[in-house]
C-alpha cells in the first residue's frame, strides 16, 4: 500500500503541483486502499525466500540449491504464476552460521515478508532460524538432519525432507557392521545431532556384540592430536565421523599421523570432493561416505538435471530444495492469503494422500486449478510428511574413496 | 597410564612453544605501550595468510615464508599502531584495550573478504608420526619447534645486543628515565609495534602450518596467548614463554580429567588462579 501511495507522489512530483491534482492523487490513492483486499492482491507477487549456505562448511551445495529453486519460480512464473499472482524469490546466505543466518532470516521476514524459507542446510542454522519462522507464521522447509528440529514446537511450520539422524544412523551402523568392524567409534563436535548419532551407533553396536567408543570433541580447532590418542585407545577399527568438512580434514590428517590404520566413515558433506582435494591421497584412501540419495530414477529427478543444465549429477540437497519449491508453490495454490499459514496448512494435501501424481509445480497447479486432487513425487523422494514434519523413508548411496576419487559402493 | 600422561607433556611443549611466539609479541607491545593489545588475534591470521600466499601461491618453503609472515603482519601492526591505538592511548589502556578489540574484529573480516571463510592447508607434505617408547611425536611439530626457538633466539639476542633492543628495555623498564636520557619513545613505541606483531604473524603461520588456517585462526588462540602473557606476568617476555608452556601442557592435561569440549576454559582458569593467587604472574613484571 504504501508502496502505491510511494510511486503516486513520485508521478505528481515530476509535474507541477497544483491543489486540484494533489487532492484528485490523494482520492485515486484512497480508492485504492478502500478497494477490498482480493484486487489489491492479484497485483502483489509472493514472496519465497531461499537461505541456502553459498558459503562457509555447506558452500559447495548452497548454490546449486538455490538455483534449484530460482528453477521452479522462473517456470511456475512463466506459466502464469500461482493463481494469477507472480512469484518473486528473495535469496539469502546463511554462511553454514547460525547467526549470519539468524540475521538472514530476519530481513527474508520482516523486510521481504516471504512466505517461506526453504533450503537451510546446517542443523544448527535450522534450530536457530525456526523460532523466526514459526512465530512470524512463515513456512520453513529445512534439509538438516538433527532430530531435535522437528520437536521443536513449530505448529506445523517445519518440513524437513531430510531423514532425521536417527534414522540415518541407525542404517549407516548397520553397514559398519556389515562392512565387518569389530570396534567401533565415532568422533565429532556438539552438534544437535551429535548425541543421538551417539546413542543408535551404540543400540547397533551393541546388538552386535561389538565394543563402541565415542568423543565429542570442540569444533573448529586447528588440531585434534590428543582426542585423536583418546579415541586409539581403544584400538577402534572402524571411525564415524560426525562432523563437518573443516574439522574432518583436520581429524584424517591427525589420524593419519598417528598411525590408524582402520575404516573411516563420514557423511557425504564431511568428507567432500574439497577434502579431497585438500589432502593427499593417501591420507583419505579407503574413506567412506554415505548421504541420502535422490530418487534419481524419478521423472522429478531427471526434470531437475534438464533445468540445472545437462551432465550435472543432482546432489541430494538440491533435489531436496527442488521438491520445498515444488511443495510450497503448490500448498500455495490450493487456498489461503497467499502466505505461511497457507503453506503450512496445504503442504500435506498436495504431498501425499493420493490423486494425480504430478512431478512438478506447472502440472499441479493445472491439476489445482481444474479441482483435482494431486499427489507431488519429487525428485528426492516420495515427499510424504508425518504429523512432525519429517519424511518418511528414503535410500542411501555409499561411497569409497579411492585415489583421491569417490567410486560407487552401492544404493540400498 | 604414564604414557598417556608423557604424551600429553610433549603435545603440551610442543602447542606452548608455538603458543610462546606470539604470546612475547603481546607481552612486548604491554611493556612499552601499557596496553592489552588485543588486535594481537588478528595479526595472527594475517601473518598466517600473508604466509599461505608466499608459500602456496608463490611456492616459497615454510621458512622463508614464515619471514614474510612477519614482515606483513609487523606492517600491519605499525600501520594500524600508528593511526588506530596511537590516537586512543591518551584516553587511558582500557579504552585502547577495546579499541583494539574493535580493529581486529575490523581486520579479520579483511582477510574474511579477500579470502573467504574456507579452510586452507599450507602445501606440506603429510608424514607418519615417530614413535618411541609408546610416545608420537610429528616431524612437522618438530621443525615447528625449531623454527618457534630460533625466532625466539633471533629476538633474545636482539634485545640483548642491538642497540634498538637495548632501548626498547630501557622503555619498558622506565619510560621516564628513558626520555631523560634522550631516547624517543615515539620510535620504539612503532618499533614495539612491528616487532610484537611481526610475532604475532609468525605465531600464527606456525600454529597453521601444522593444521589449517581461516580468517579465525587468530581468534581462536588470543585466549591461550592472552592467558600465557597473564600467567607469565604481563610485561615479561621470559614469562611469556613459561607462561606459554605452562598454558600449553595446562590445556593438554586437562584432557586427564575433563572432556575435550572444555579444554578452553582452562585458558580462563589460568588467568583465574593467577590473577588471584599471584597478581603479578609467575615471573613478576620485569621486561627481560
Amino acid at each position: 500500500m504504501n508502496e502505491q501511495e510511494g510511486k503516486t507522489t513520485m508521478i505528481i512530483a515530476t509535474h507541477r503541483l497544483s491543489r486540484r491534482s494533489v487532492l484528485a492523487a490523494g482520492a485515486a490513492g484512497a480508492a485504492l486502499l478502500a478497494a477490498p483486499a482480493v484486487v489489491r492482491a492479484q497485483a502483489q507477487p509472493i514472496r519465497l525466500g531461499s537461505l541456502t549456505p553459498l558459503t562457509g562448511a555447506g558452500g559447495a551445495y548452497g548454490p546449486r540449491m538455490r538455483d534449484a529453486i530460482a528453477a521452479v519460480v522462473n517456470e511456475v512464473n512463466a506459466a502464469g504464476g500461482v493463481r494469477g499472482r507472480p512469484l518473486q524469490l528473495v535469496t539469502e546466505d546463511d554462511q553454514t552460521s547460525p547467526e549470519a543466518a539468524v540475521r538472514a532470516a530476519r530481513k527474508l521476514i520482516d523486510v521481504d515478508r516471504v512466505a517461506a524459507v526453504m533450503g537451510t542446510w546446517a542443523s544448527s542454522v535450522t534450530t536457530a532460524v525456526a523460532p523466526l519462522c514459526w512465530e512470524n507464521r512463515v513456512s520453513l522447509f529445512t534439509v538438516s538432519g538433527a532430530d531435535s528440529i522437528t520437536l521443536l514446537p513449530h505448529q506445523g511450520y517445519i518440513f524437513r525432507t531430510q531423514p532425521n539422524s536417527r534414522l540415518q544412523m541407525r542404517t549407516v551402523a548397520k553397514f559398519a557392521v556389515d562392512e565387518g568392524a569389530q570396534r567401533i567409534a565415532w568422533m565429532g563436535p556438539q552438534t544437535p545431532f551429535a548425541q543421538s548419532s551417539i546413542e543408535e551407533f551404540q543400540q547397533v553396536a551393541q546388538a552386535a556384540n561389538r565394543p563402541f567408543t565415542s568423543l565429542i570433541y570442540e569444533a573448529d580447532k586447528a588440531t585434534y592430536r590428543s582426542e585423536v590418542d583418546q579415541i586409539l585407545r581403544a584400538r577402534p577399527d572402524f571411525i564415524m565421523f560426525g562432523g563437518y568438512t573443516p574439522d574432518s580434514i583436520v581429524l584424517a590428517r591427525d589420524l593419519f599421523r598417528a598411525g590408524y590404520q582402520g575404516k573411516v566413515m563420514a557423511p557425504a558433506y564431511a568428507i567432500s570432493a574439497r577434502m579431497l582435494e585438500a589432502l593427499p591421497h593417501e591420507v583419505t584412501q579407503g574413506a567412506m561416505v554415505y548421504e541420502p540419495w535422490p530418487e534419481v530414477a524419478s521423472t522429478a529427478y531427471s526434470r531437475l538435471q534438464r533445468l540445472l543444465g545437462s551432465g550435472v549429477e543432482v546432489d541430494p540437497y538440491t533435489a531436496q530444495t527442488y521438491d520445498h519449491a515444488n511443495l510450497a508453490v503448490m500448498a500455495l495454490a490450493i487456498g489461503g492469503d497467499g502466505n505461511g499459514l497457507a503453506i503450512k496448512d496445504n503442504v500435506r494435501r498436495i504431498s501425499q494422500g493420493g490423486g494425480q501424481s504430478v512431478d512438478n509445480a506447472v502440472d499441479g497447479l493445472k491439476a489445482i486449478v481444474a479441482g483435482q486432487k494431486v499427489d507431488y513425487t519429487g525428485a528426492s523422494g516420495p515427499c510424504d510428511f508425518t504429523a512432525e514434519g519429517d519424511i518418511t523413508g528414503t535410500k542411501f548411496r555409499y561411497q569409497r574413496v579411492d585415489k583421491g576419487a569417490f567410486q560407487v559402493m552401492k544404493i540400498a | 597410564m604414564l604414557a598417556e600422561v608423557a604424551q600429553l607433556l610433549v603435545n603440551g611443549i610442543v602447542t606452548g612453544t608455538l603458543l610462546a611466539v606470539p604470546a612475547i609479541g603481546f607481552t612486548a607491545i604491554f611493556a612499552v605501550l601499557r596496553f592489552p593489545n588485543f588486535a594481537i588475534a588478528s595479526h595472527c591470521t594475517i601473518g598466517a595468510f600473508a604466509g599461505y600466499v608466499a608459500n602456496v601461491t608463490f611456492g616459497v618453503p615454510a621458512a622463508p615464508a614464515l619471514a614474510f609472515a612477519f614482515l606483513v603482519a609487523g606492517l600491519f601492526g605499525l600501520l594500524t599502531d600508528e593511526f588506530v591505538l596511537k590516537p586512543m592511548r591518551p584516553y587511558g589502556a582500557l579504552t585502547t584495550a577495546i579499541a583494539a578489540i574493535a580493529l581486529t574484529v575490523v581486520l579479520e573480516n579483511v582477510v574474511r573478504f579477500a579470502f573467504g571463510n574456507d579452510l586452507r592447508g599450507y602445501d606440506l607434505p603429510i608424514f607418519r608420526d615417530w614413535r618411541f617408547w609408546g610416545i608420537r611425536l610429528g616431524p612437522q611439530q618438530v621443525e615447528n619447534m625449531a623454527l618457534a626457538v630460533s625466532v625466539m633466539a633471533a629476538l633474545f639476542l636482539f634485545l640483548k645486543f642491538s642497540r634498538t633492543g637495548k632501548t626498547m628495555r630501557a622503555v619498558a623498564d622506565n619510560p621516564t628515565l628513558a626520555a631523560i636520557k634522550g631516547i624517543d619513545a615515539d620510535l620504539v613505541g612503532r618499533i614495539v609495534a612491528f616487532v610484537g606483531m611481526g610475532l604475532a604473524g609468525v605465531g600464527g603461520m606456525l600454529l597453521g602450518l601444522d593444521t589449517s588456517i581461516d580468517p579465525l585462526t587468530g581468534f581462536r588462540v588470543v585466549l591461550s596467548v592472552f592467558a600465557a602473557a597473564v600467567v607469565g606476568g604481563l610485561g615479561s617476555i621470559p614469562g611469556a614463554v613459561v607462561g606459554a608452556l605452562v598454558v600449553g601442557v595446562a590445556e593438554e592435561l586437562s584432557l586427564l580429567v575433563v572432556e575435550p569440549t572444555y579444554r578452553s576454559a582452562v585458558g580462563f582458569l589460568a588467568i583465574l588462579i593467577v590473577l588471584t593467587l599471584r597478581p603479578r604472574g609467575l615471573l613478576g613484571e620485569k621486561a627481560y
